[in-house]
Order: C-alpha cells, then structure tokens, then sequence
C-alpha cells in the first residue's frame, strides 16, 4: 500500500480502525448510544488542522500514549480530537490568556509563558518545522517513520534537540499537556472516548459525592465511571 | 301527535325565554355584609397586607412586568386566560371603578360593567371576605398603588366557554352565602381557630388548588366540614397535595416546621416548587407572625383522622455533621442497597449517578437544603408532572426574608434522555418506602415539551 499524500499513513488508518472497533464493541447499556453516533477516528473531519498537520496529531498521540501498553491508548479514546476541538476553541485562540506585549519569547522558562503566539498557532508553525528535521535526521515524514525512530524524534524534541524558535519553544509540552488532558478529560470534550481512560485507572467521574463510603474502609468501589454528560461505564 | 307538537313548541318557548332571562336579565349585586361609617378608615397597610394574602399578584402581575399591571397568562383546562390590569390606571386599569364595582368582583365575579369574569379568578373564595378587608383593598388598588397603562389582549376561549352568561349557571350553582362563618363550632368558638380558617379558606383561597374539583369544576368542599376540602387537587398537571389526611404534611410535621414550610419557603423536610413557590415568594412569607401561627393551628387541627398529634411523627434535628452517621445508620431495603452499589438496577445507578450527590444514599438530603425525598410529596404525587418536570427542568427556591439564599436545583434534560427520567422516576416513587406508582418514557416526553414555566 503507497501513502498518499495528504492522507493519514497506513499506520494510522490501522490504528484508527482497531480503535473504532473497539469504541463499537463497548457493552451496550450505555444510556446515550453516542459512541456509535461517531464517525470514526479516520472519517474524522478536522475542525482546526489541516490533512498535513492531522497525520501528524493522529501518529504523534499515537507514540505519547500508546496502544500497546496497559491501557487504552491515545488513538482508541480519542485524543487528537480533543486537541483538534482544543484548538479551534478558546485554549487554542489564548482567549483568556493575556497576549498583549511586551513579548519576551527567549526570556527564562521559569518566568512561564512569553510567546506572542497562541497555541493553535504554535502547533502551526511548529508542525512543519519539526516534520523538515525529520526529513533530514530521519529521512522522512514523522508519521512514516516506525515507532523507535519516532520516539527518538520526540525526545529530540523534547529536550531541546530540535531547533525551534524561541516562541515555539513550548511545542512539545503543549503536545504532551494536551494528549494527557485529552485523555483523561471529560468525554464532552471529545476524548477519553467512552470514559475508557477513566474505566482503566479506575476513576469514577463526575458522580459528586460519597459520603456512603467515607468509613467504608479497604473496600473496593463497586461502580464504573459516570461522565457529565451521563454516559455511563 | 298534534297535543306533542304544542307541548314540545311550548317547551321550547319556554326554554327561549329561560335562556333570554339568563342572558339578559341583569345581574344582581352583592350588598356589603356589615355596614361601616361611611368615614370608615382602614388601618394603615391593612389594604397591602390583604392584597397580599390574598396574593392578587400572582396572576396580575407578569413576571417581570409591573405591579398589578396584568397581561400575565394563566393557562386553564378551557384555553388561555389573560388577567386584567388592575391599577388604578383609567384607561387601562380599574381607576373608574367604585367601590361596589371593586365589591361585586370579589363577591359575584362580575365586572364594572356587570360581565362575567372567568372562574379562574377565585371569586368562590374571596367572595367570603370581610367588608373592612374589602374597603382596605379597594383604598389600597386606588390611593397607593401606581396606575399603570398596559392594554391586556382580550381573553378569547373558544365556543362554549366564551359565552360568559354560562358562568352565571355555574354561579347560581355554586357559590355559596357571602361573608364568613367559622362552619364548626371548634373553630367558632376559637379566635385563633376562626382567623385561620379565614386565613385558608378566604384569602389565602387555599382550596382553589388543594381541593378537588367536583363534575362543575367547582371546589369540592369550602371549609373543615366537607369531607374533600384541602384534600388533593391538580393543576398545571402537578399535584397539590392533600393537607388533611394522616401522610399529609399539617398532620407529619411539626408547628414550627409547617410555619417554616410556608413563610420560609422551605423546611427540614422540604421546599416548596411549582405554584406554590410563587404563594410563599408573593404571599405566604409576608404573613404575620399572628397569623402564620392561626393558619398552622387551623392547618393542623382539621385532620381526616383529627388534629395533628402534638409530637410530629416525621422529625430532624440532625446537624449538617451527622450526615455521614445518619447514612450509616440508616438500614431500610432501598438505602442498604445503595450503599453496597452491586446489580444496580438502571434506576438505582441513574439515582446513585445523578442524584445521590446531594440528595444522598438515604434520598433524605440535608435540612433547609435538599429536600428529603422520603414521603415527599412532590415524588408520591398521584399527578407526576411536577416530579417528572423537576428532574428536567430542576426547580429553584424562592428568596424570602427568613431565608433569602435562592438555592437552585439543576435540570436533567441534557443529561438524561426519557427513557432514563422513568426509571428514576419510577425508582425515586418506590424508593424508601414510597410506594407510589411507576412513571412512563410517555409521560416524560409530554412533559420534555411543555414549557419550563412552572419552575420559573
């Protein structure tokens, strides 16, 4: 099979089909069927990424929480949605940050957050500069790489190993950040798909109160999660 | 043959000419019931206080809208009603009314111009009312509250309930003596007894939503007496409850709880919601001391059963500190399998996922907070509509001076789709010892689209 450009490798397409397949084969009982309401993670229409910049999320979270460890993966619940929806949405605009200067985008990280960029502008500019080393350290597009080389390529990123402008410097944590909060956030927002993230480390979700076991000690909590949405698991 | 034709022409004519005399003929007017000097002065505020107990703002005043200025709509089984301006605007309002117009109102339902008003003004009730309470409220709508202009859109019920000379059949039906007599001796020859139940039946007209309604949509029973006074009525397909058998609130609670109930708002049981919250927010709470403790003796003391026994069957004098303990200890059917939480029916989970937070494993929530859903009355309702729309919509208590905190139940309607709101409903009235009856996906689904009005 040849990748086309502009289109999700086959690796992905793999992945994603894997994790709809598995989204559709959660037990039925769930009070919303919105699971089967999707379209799946390679139907997905990206609302703020482009087809370039989406191979890129989908293989990146891919590598960040992967589907072969102890868990569900960032693939199967959904993540790179939740980052797409991100930003297109108010954290990706900075809407509430203060982005007005003085801009010192080189000044000591300890000092926090200096870009005069916004996140989904970040992840714009950052994409292809990150996707040019690959090509010349590794020979070829990130998402075409196999996984060992690609979590070398991460880790360059990482600490520093990729040369990024001082107001892209914080790429990589805001990639990691949002595959983690994609992952454990509230399904509403797109991830954590069928609150398997939530089911595997046993949290409980948005159930508010338990004053019944307080003194209940060293028993084990009988229930699944609940999302906010009311989905329950 | 020919002798049955003359006897049906004749009783046709007669039948014509009956009809003509309840059309035309005109409508006899009330006298006032006790004569007062003609420079008779009502105490001052006396008219403001009655107009409140008497709670004329909650129909003639829009919310939002300007005091007493009309236009709100109140929904009747026959089609919408819309109440009249009633300030003292000329054009507009009732400013050109005199006193016996204002009088014939409130006693024989009919207007300045003798036409008939629609039940849902509770003529039946006020009709009762003493000539000084009449006098002070008519000074009051004229001297101190300000006219305002606002044309009301004509009520327009559809055929037969717009030919308003029906109303005068209802009437003569209907309406009893005007004036007010305690009906029994218990509460004649008890001052406290007799302002109550003036207070109940006449002002507060308790009886147009908590009794019945008999064949001619009357209130079955006026006063302690009659065996389904205050026992149960509908409206807005909610229920308002029974006040006099032995679950009833008057008969379970204590004193001070029921006064709390209804100048508070709220109490350690319950809260109030749907019509009744725009009683206490516009009425209730505004009663004084005097005669909040009238109306809670007469309340308590006219039981099916008798009077309410002097140690309440239903207390709470937990602090918000006990709640853990009280879960703890608490070991009926529904609560114990709550708390173990295995083999949840679909019911027990929604409760446990969406309600269980504040209302708790034991359903008996916190005090003045989350109401107990425990023999609430609102769950056991016969009518579901108010438990149903409250799961949907949430309901919001009302701010009164005893306890001005609007505390606010959320919706569900997002959250839970029809299906679901049954079988919490469902679960929530057979749920501690409830015993009430199952709720359909149907009856929410009615109740998904009507209007979130009722909670306001």
């Amino acid at each position: 099979m040849v990748d086309l450009p502009g289109r999700p490798s086959r690796r992905s397409f793999l992945k994603a089909t894997v994790a709809s397949a598995a989204v559709t084969s959660i037990p039925i009982g769930l009070p919303h069927a919105k699971a089967a309401e999707l379209p799946s993670l390679e139907d997905y229409k990206p609302v703020y990424f482009d087809a370039a910049e989406w191979s890129f999320i989908l293989a990146a979270c891919a590598r960040l929480i992967p589907s072969d460890g102890t868990g569900p993966g960032a693939i199967e619940t959904r993540v790179p949605v939740f980052i797409d929806l991100q930003m297109a949405g108010d954290f990706g605009k900075a809407a509430d940050w203060y982005m007005e200067g003085p801009y010192k985008a080189d000044a000591n990280p300890l000092l926090g957050f200096q870009s005069p960029l916004a996140p989904a502008e970040i992840y714009r500019k950052a994409i292809p500069v990150f996707q040019d080393w690959c090509k010349q350290t590794h020979g070829d597009a990130f998402e075409k790489l196999d996984a060992e080389t690609q979590d070398a390529a991460l880790t360059s990123l990482e600490k520093g190993g990729v040369k990024l402008d001082p107001e892209l410097r914080d790429f990589f944590s805001f990639l990691l950040q949002n595959t983690k909060e994609g992952y454990f956030a509230d399904p509403m927002y797109g991830g954590n798909q069928g609150m398997q993230a939530w089911v595997h480390i046993g949290f409980p979700g948005a159930r508010g109160s338990y004053a019944e076991w307080v003194n209940n000690y060293n028993a084990e909590y009988p229930l699944g999660p609940v999302s906010i949405s009311g989905e329950r698991a | 043959m020919k002798t049955l034709v003359r006897i049906v022409a004749v009783l046709i004519v007669i039948g014509l000419a009956a009809l003509a005399a309840i059309i035309f003929v005109p409508v006899q007017r009330t006298g006032p019931t006790e004569k007062l000097a003609a420079d008779w002065q009502a105490p001052a505020g006396l008219g403001k206080y009655d107009a409140r107990m008497a709670d004329c703002a909650a129909c003639h005043t829009e919310p939002g809208g300007k005091p007493f200025a009309g236009g709100r709509t109140i929904a009747s089984p026959m089609g919408d009603i819309y109440t009249p301006n009633i300030t003292p605007d000329k054009e507009t309002g009732i400013g050109t009314w005199s006193l016996a117009d204002f009088r014939a109102a409130l006693v024989d339902g009919v207007d300045d111009e003798d036409h008939h008003l629609y039940p849902a003004m509770p003529y039946e009730n006020y009709r009762h009312m003493s000539e000084t309470d009449i006098r002070a409220m008519y000074d009051y709508f004229m001297h101190d509250v300000e006219p305002v202009k606002n044309q009301v859109a004509e009520t327009e019920l559809p055929f037969p309930f717009n030919q308003r000379w029906g109303i005068r059949l209802w009437n003569w039906v209907t309406l009893g003596n005007p004036g007010f007599k305690p009906a029994s001796t218990k509460v004649a020859n008890d001052e406290q007894l007799s302002r109550g139940a003036y207070l109940v039946q006449v002002l507060g007209h308790c009886g147009s939503c908590h009794t019945p309604r008999n064949l001619t949509m009357a209130q079955a029973g006026t006063n302690e007496t009659d065996a389904k006074f205050l026992t149960g009525g509908e409206i807005g397909g909610w229920s308002a409850p029974d006040l006099r058998g032995p679950k009833s609130a008057p008969q379970q609670w204590s004193a001070d709880e029921l006064k709390m109930y209804l100048t508070a708002g709220r109490n350690a049981h319950s809260a109030v919601a749907g019509e009744m919250k725009l009683a206490v927010e516009e009425s209730l709470q505004y009663m004084s001391d005097e005669d909040a403790n009238a109306m809670v003796a007469y309340l308590r003391a006219i039981g099916t059963n008798g009077p309410a026994p002097a140690e309440a069957p239903m207390k709470r004098d937990e602090t918000p500190a006990g709640t853990v303990a009280r879960i703890d200890a608490a070991d009926d059917p529904t609560t114990t399998k709550l708390k173990k939480a295995v083999d949840l029916t679909d019911g027990e989970r929604l409760y446990v996922d969406n309600c269980g937070a504040c209302h708790f494993a034991d359903g008996r929530g916190a005090p003045e907070v989350f109401p107990s859903l425990k023999g609430n009355a609102a769950v056991v309702a016969k009518e579901t509509g108010g438990l149903i729309h409250t799961i949907l919509y949430g309901a919001e208590m009302p701010s009164t001076s005893k306890r001005p905190m609007k505390l606010r139940m959320p919706g569900f309607a997002q959250r839970l789709s029809d299906d679901d709101v049954a079988k919490l409903a469902t679960f929530l009235r057979g749920a501690w010892g409830n015993g009430a009856g199952p709720v359909t996906a149907d009856q929410v689904a009615k109740e998904r689209k009507t209007p979130t009005e009722a909670s306001h």
